[in-house]
């Protein structure tokens, strides 16, 4: 750590935030590194150090010789203010280094509610926000995840873009570097070089046109040799890929602070409103024998106490059942547990919870998402009545006293009828509750109930967001329906959702208002108690920006996208096709059980679904 | 054949600023990395049973933590430090360990005293010294203290008990004491700070033993080897 920061301590809430030196930290001589790169995360340690993916390039950009990887988080209110007063620059964990003495600084997109701790971190590390303000010997700040896959609101800010997964294409992104260093390139030649590798967009090389409305027409690229469209890169064969035997065990308390096993990625169940199931395909699952290697190396380095098994739908993993079972077998006498993170809505899930949580059954938490098996049929999702009938009541009956769903209202097709079917749904549990529950406990059921973002690369991509007073209706009117006992009612507010969806299907002209806002004081925005709504609307007014423009008007299905340019592979009449479905109603079947649904990835990427040998077939 | 090990160990400087659950769970976890064989309770939720002395302020530094540990298999207390310190993350650090004889009274119930080693930048040894003539002509020093339930006076002047080695250093002036802990005693780092004239935050502390104090004698949990 940077040792100005020792004095600050004693101030500071959790100071062990910033000391750094926990066990498996890695420190390798800065003088012999020819690449070093700083992974920083856009929120505080204690939630940056949950995030997988630093965990996984931590660990290969380290174990190469000729380049580093150390942590950056953004310090909490309390020490940024200390930090302004006392003039000290944002520094990186490992070595106290400053940012400036970097090559690379990486951010993580995870969401769009950070992009403002983005700003605020290149402030605090006196890097100039803009691409076209930094020069020479300032690092080269890149970026990537899922929100990268429309990063033009922060295209500006940005000097390069990764597109898909980090494992493979860090290697190129580093020997580039290396050899551009060693050749004394400039900063755009070095760039220019990038901008060729497969998966890699340099924002600056680009020029977006607009028509006279202000529609986005096109993205043009301003030197002949650059590609137009820039596809993700995926992973071909993930049984053999590198995964970390080490993770950094923190001190202080973290989200998710536990071995992490990746049992696959990707997700095929098609949910229509979802963007990780699109940007992360095909599904490739890892072989048990791998896992449960890994799993042991991880559980030895670390002494973590919960082995989690994570992917997108860890219950559709082809052998988790005998995992799960073998797992608990090996590791319950030592004290250790296994979770997962979400359960499939069947009886299945309720069965493989059961394995798990042998003792206090307190929670157990499922995703409906809509009311109705019409709206349910509508955003794909293939969970029936009786599906959710036999896994509610065979939980109650399992000893479960507390069952939790999670809603969205604001998808599209959706009638009073939806709203009314998620109240019914609510009542309908407790009723089972009360006929099957086995345990003492009174039954209970919580009802989150989140407001739908339309996501790029998705069928619900050209949709209008509900505006903010629909949704604040359809709130009230659940709210009014569900006040009874037994029944907990909570939603997110409209709000944050509203910029979410501004800036999930913004373009470059948001950059201006991204910069607005973090002047205003704008940061930690995904912080309910941070977030500063009217700072922003105030952002916008400032510039002249309407966001409903971006939030709640319909895109023609052939009008061109700001992000067409950013490829998961996904073709575009797949989508298409998959809006029209949705109108009618009509499923589309996983296609990892059933028939091709002809999304493109495949044979775009040269890729397909990889899978473990299944116990059972759905 | 009883299998709880008492030890005696550091929090050092890499840790100051863990707080005692950071430290539960890092010694935890730094055991099951040493592959100790931690004994768990019974139950629904079994814990692994290790017990610990008064937890340090956040901040402090210590010389003298103390555990017990309970063990499910046979192992010695030399074969325990050399394994645990192995995988003890730095500024942790096992010092000496024993086998405990059966029914021994638990660390937080016998321990009633701490000795700590206090470092004021910008003080002179004649001010602090000077300090402590006064407060010993002085029979009662009542402070507020907050607490859950509401404030409440409490008296504090009976639970220091003595200063000494009082020196300059770098500056300033480092000196010992020995005060109250636990449950009946209990001083603390700010009440002390109130007591002697110094601010806490800016001082920097050293716990350097843990006793039980009987009469005007001290003795610590582990006799005199700790």
């Amino acid at each position: 750590m940077d040792k100005r920061l020792l004095p600050l301590l004693p101030l500071v809430a959790k100071p062990a935030r910033y000391t750094n030196q926990e066990v498996n930290a890695q420190h390798k001589n800065w003088a012999e590194i020819d690449v070093k790169i700083a992974l920083a995360f856009p929120d505080i340690y204690d939630v940056g150090m949950a995030h997988l993916g630093y965990k996984i390039l931590y660990a290969v950009i380290n174990g190469r010789k000729d380049a580093l990887a150390e942590r950056v988080y953004a310090p909490w209110t309390d020490m940024q203010a200390l930090m302004e007063e006392q003039e000290i620059p944002l520094t990186a964990l490992e070595s106290g280094q400053e940012l400036t003495s970097f090559d690379l600084v990486g951010f993580t997109l995870q969401h769009e509610l950070s992009y403002t701790n983005i700003l605020k971190m290149l402030d605090l590390a006196r890097i100039p926000r803009r691409s076209r303000e930094r020069s020479g010997m300032q690092p080269l700040i890149m970026a990537g995840g899922p929100s990268a896959f429309n990063v033009e609101p922060l295209a500006d800010f940005l000097d390069f873009v990764v597109l898909g997964e980090g494992e493979e294409i860090i290697h190129e992104i580093i020997d580039l570097v290396k050899q551009g260093k060693a050749e004394g390139a400039s900063r755009d030649d070095l760039l220019e070089q990038l901008a060729q590798v497969e998966g890699i967009y340099v924002p600056k090389f680009y020029k977006p046109v607009y028509d006279q409305d202000g529609r986005f027409l096109s993205l043009e690229p301003l030197r002949p040799d650059i590609p137009r469209e820039i596809t993700k890169r995926v992973i071909r064969d993930f049984n053999s890929l590198p995964y970390p035997e080490e993770f950094v065990v923190p001190y202080v308390e973290v989200v998710h602070d536990r071995v992490m096993a990746e049992i696959m990625r990707g997700c095929t169940r098609g949910c229509r409103f979802c963007q990780a199931g699109i940007i992360y395909r095909p599904v490739r699952e890892r072989e048990p024998e791998v896992l449960k290697e890994q799993i042991a190396r991880l559980v030895e380095s670390t002494g973590y106490e919960v082995i989690s098994l994570s992917s997108l739908s860890s219950g559709d993993y082809g052998r988790i059942g005998p995992l799960v079972r073998e797992l608990i077998e090996q590791y319950q006498p030592c004290g250790i547990s296994v979770s997962l993170p979400s359960l499939r809505l069947d009886s299945f899930g309720v069965e493989l919870a059961q394995d798990i949580q042998k003792a206090r059954k307190t929670g157990l938490t499922f995703a409906p998402e809509a009311g109705t098996q019409r709206l349910r049929d509508v955003i794909n999702k293939n969970v029936s009545d009786q599906d959710l009938m036999d896994a509610v009541q065979g939980a109650f009956s399992a000893g479960w006293s507390r069952i939790k769903l999670y809603f969205m209202i604001g998808l599209p097709t959706e009638t009073e009828e939806d709203l009314q079917g998620i109240v019914d749904l609510a009542h309908k549990v407790l009723a089972w509750g009360r006929e099957f529950r086995t345990s003492h406990r009174r039954p209970e059921v919580s009802i989150s109930v989140a407001s739908f973002v339309p996501k790029p690369h998705t069928p619900f991509q050209w949709m209008a967001q509900d505006t903010m007073e629909t949704l604040r209706a359809k709130q009230n009117y659940l709210k009014e329906r569900l006040r009874h006992p037994g029944i907990h009612f909570s939603y997110p507010r409209v709000e944050e959702s509203f910029l979410e969806a501004v800036f999930a299907r913004g373009d470059r002209r948001l950059a201006p208002v991204i910069e607005r806002a973090a002047d205003l004081g704008c940061q930690f925005d995904s912080w309910t108690d941070r977030f500063r709504f009217d700072l922003w609307m105030e952002a916008f007014s400032d510039l002249g920006i309407d966001p409903k423009f971006y939030a709640n008007r319909e895109r023609d299905l052939f009008e061109p996208l700001p992000w067409s340019h950013l490829s998961p592979g996904i073709d575009a009449d797949f989508l298409r096709r998959e809006w029209e479905l949705a109108q009618e109603g009509t499923t589309t079947p996983d296609c990892r059980w059933d028939v091709c649904s002809r999304c493109g990835v495949c044979p775009g990427l040269r890729t397909a679904n990889s899978l473990v040998r299944g116990e059972r077939s759905e | 054949m009883n299998n709880v090990i008492r030890f005696q160990f550091t929090k050092g400087e890499e840790v100051r600023y863990l707080s005692h659950l950071d430290l539960l769970r890092t010694m935890e976890r730094a055991g099951r990395r040493a592959g100790l064989p931690i004994a768990f309770s019974q139950g629904f939720t079994a814990r692994p049973l290790m017990s610990f002395s008064f937890p340090l302020p956040v901040g402090v530094l210590s010389e003298a933590e103390y555990a017990d540990f309970t063990f499910a298999a046979e192992l010695g207390p030399e074969e325990f430090v050399q394994r645990y310190n192995e995988h003890l993350p730095p500024g942790l650090q096992i010092v000496y360990a024993a086998r405990l004889p059966e029914k021994t009274e638990s660390l937080q119930s016998w321990i009633n005293a701490a000795s700590w080693r206090i470092s004021l930048p910008g003080t002179s040894p004649e001010q602090v010294e000077e300090r402590w003539r006064q407060l010993q002509a002085v029979d009662s020093f009542v402070v507020n203290r907050e607490t859950k339930k509401g404030s409440r006076e409490v008296d504090i002047r009976p639970f220091v008990y003595d200063i000494f080695q009082v020196e300059s250093y770098q500056g300033g002036t480092v000196f010992s004491c020995r005060c109250g802990l636990g449950t009946e005693s209990n001083l603390r780092m700010e009440e002390l700070g109130e007591l002697l004239g110094f601010s806490h935050l800016e001082a920097t502390v050293t716990r350097t033993g843990q006793f039980k104090k009987v009469g005007n004698s001290y003795f610590p949990p582990l006799g005199n080897r700790g």
